[in-house]
């Protein structure tokens, strides 16, 4: 077989291996229910979310909360900005751009917004 | 015997003598009372009788008063007390409103809450500065580079955000070239419009959604000193046109259904030929690069990324798959087509370990060289070392960094590197990012290995 199509089938078959890996993980994970826990990270400890979080899953709950919203969305990409860094006007603003950066469902959104609003004291 | 009965004798003439004597002395006479005197003395008895009635009337009566009277002192007593304390109160309040009053004419005057409706509160800056020093081998080390990248977000009602970022960089030009280059460009403005809880509109210069990267990968949130290879070398960050996104929950679990869809000009032509060489991936504005105005191209490129975002067990593990592409005819005559693909995925397992990556491809045809195939691919890790649950001083805000990246130009150049690096976070926003990069290249003019070290802050 030629150098250029066995490094091409190669590659191809490297893609078409990582990508069944990942659909199959993908399934697993889909049908796995993710456990909700109420607690979100302490406002005012530096990288407080670090440390790990040995509690035991929690029953799965019918609707999350914007705490466990918040938890689950607002370090996937960067660390937790803390409610308090920020007025309840200005979380306003905020989270609209991180609803559109983000792509999270509205509801969603309004919840997280919620949550930041409660707990920004002022 | 016979001295008693002479004692006797002797006593028995007394006593009939005594007796003789009282029987004949005379009684008491009896008064007699008139019935005059007597009906007198009954009335007499009478009025005395009706005056004690009315007294002890009247007693009754003042003493029933005197215990009204009791009651009432009681009762006044009572309030007295309270009158007192309230006064006592407000006076012990006024002592503290007046020192409040002090120590507040000394402090300066608090700002009053600013209205919902006011422009201070719709509009905001965010955004990201990075200041970096690099080493590379057969180069002196040096500061290379200040980048100060804000973002406006102006928010125009509940469901309209104006949005724009800038891109103000200082940067030391290329080795062996001389001075300084100091650049001003606009990474992206656009307008969004949230039309309900499951689409929103955007236009304009937009981040493209071809992976992840572009849009939260990029600046102080990635954790490394410089992009990975293959996002800046085969992929247009941005894009101008418009777009329809959202997403779509899956249940109430957290699963999401993400989409995006887009048209865009696409990447265009530096020279306005279809040659290999002269396609630009940022030349997308919609002016022809021979400056005619006219479309791009004669037809404008098109594209999308749909995903699913699956936590799971508890929050902060979850998996996010992308799938996302882009076609776009790019050299003024609208001869050639230029396609590219992305695989993108992203793993949270806990708040301490985060695994991702992006396998691109791209593909374009050419007058000089054909159809031109490029690849490239990139993979991060990086732990977090409170995982670790060990009480050092500092250890707690370290996270150690690994990523493998590789890129095909599909001209003949290929490079494979290889990072290894750390954050301390100072804060959550502020980080001290390094890192020494082993590079495999066929292109000579590539060091070898290099030291990055980077000071990072979003705000």
């Amino acid at each position: 077989m030629h150098m250029t199509t066995l490094k091409s089938f190669k590659t191809r078959g490297r893609i078409v291996f990582g990508a069944l890996l990942l659909g199959g993980l993908a399934s697993r994970l889909w049908a796995a229910e993710p456990a909700t826990s109420a607690a979100a990270a302490n406002a005012n400890a530096v990288v407080a979310d670090s440390r790990a979080t040995n509690a035991a899953p929690a029953a799965v709950k019918p609707h999350l909360t914007g705490a466990e919203l918040y938890s689950i969305h607002c370090n996937r990409c960067h660390a937790e900005r803390y409610p308090t860094e920020r007025t309840a006007a200005q979380w306003k603003t905020i989270m609209l751009h991180m609803q559109v950066r983000a792509n999270l469902p509205g509801k969603q959104a309004r919840l997280i917004l919620q949550y930041l609003q409660e707990n920004s004291g002022r | 015997m016979n001295q008693n009965l002479k004692t006797g004798r002797w006593l028995l003439g007394p006593g009939i003598a005594f007796g003789a004597l009282l029987l004949t002395s005379p009684t008491a006479a009896t008064a007699e009372v008139s019935d005059a005197a007597f009906n007198a003395l009954k009335e007499a008895v009478q009025k005395l009788s009706e005056q004690v009635q009315s007294l002890t009337q009247t007693n009754q009566l003042v003493q029933q008063q005197h215990e009204k009277d009791v009651q009432k002192l009681q009762e006044l007593q009572a309030k007295l007390a309270e009158t007192q304390q309230t006064a006592a109160d407000a006076d012990q309040k006024s002592t503290a409103a007046a020192q409040a009053a002090a120590q507040a004419a000394a402090q300066p005057a608090p700002r009053s809450p600013i209205d919902e409706a006011t422009v201070n509160h719709n509009f905001q800056i965010l955004g990201d500065a990075e200041f970096q020093y690099v080493n590379a081998d057969h180069q002196n080390g040096s500061f290379v580079q200040g980048d100060f990248a804000p973002i406006f977000l102006y928010r125009g009602g509940d469901n309209i955000l104006f949005e724009a970022g800038f891109d103000t960089t200082i940067a030391n030009n290329a080795p062996n070239g001389g001075g300084e280059t100091t650049t001003f460009n606009l990474s992206f403005a656009q307008l969004d419009y949230v039309v309900n809880d499951y689409l929103t509109f955007c236009a304009g210069e937009m981040l493209l959604p071809l992976g992840t990267y572009s849009e939260r990968g990029a600046g102080w949130l990635n954790k490394i000193p410089d992009d990975p290879l293959a996002v800046d070398a085969l992929l247009p960050g941005s894009g101008v046109g418009a777009q329809l996104r959202g997403a779509v929950p899956l249940g109430e679990t957290g699963k999401l259904f993400n989409y995006s869809v887009f048209c865009v000009n696409g990447p265009g032509s530096s020279d306005g030929t279809g040659n290999a060489g002269s396609l630009d991936l940022g030349g997308n504005v919609g002016r022809r690069s021979d400056g005619a105005l006219a479309n791009l191209h004669n037809n404008p490129g098109g594209g999308g990324r749909f995903a699913v975002f699956l936590p799971f067990y508890k929050p902060r593990y979850d998996l996010e798959l992308g799938v996302s592409a882009e076609a776009s005819e790019w050299d003024n005559a609208g001869s050639h087509l230029w396609t590219a693909g992305v695989l993108d995925a992203s793993l949270h397992l806990g708040p301490n370990l985060e695994i991702k990556g992006e396998y691109i491809a791209t593909r374009f045809g050419s007058d000089d060289l054909g159809i031109i195939n490029q690849n490239g691919w990139w993979v991060q890790a990086g732990y977090k070392l409170a995982g670790l649950n060990v009480e050092l001083p500092g250890l707690n805000n370290l996270e150690l960094l690994g990523r493998y990246d590789s890129l095909h130009d599909g001209l003949g150049t290929t490079t494979d590197r290889y990072t290894i690096g750390a954050v301390y976070y100072v804060t959550t926003a502020l980080l001290l990012e390094g890192d020494y990069e082993f590079i495999r290249s066929t292109d000579p003019t590539q060091p070898s290995n290099q030291l990055l070290l980077q000071i990072s802050y979003g705000f």
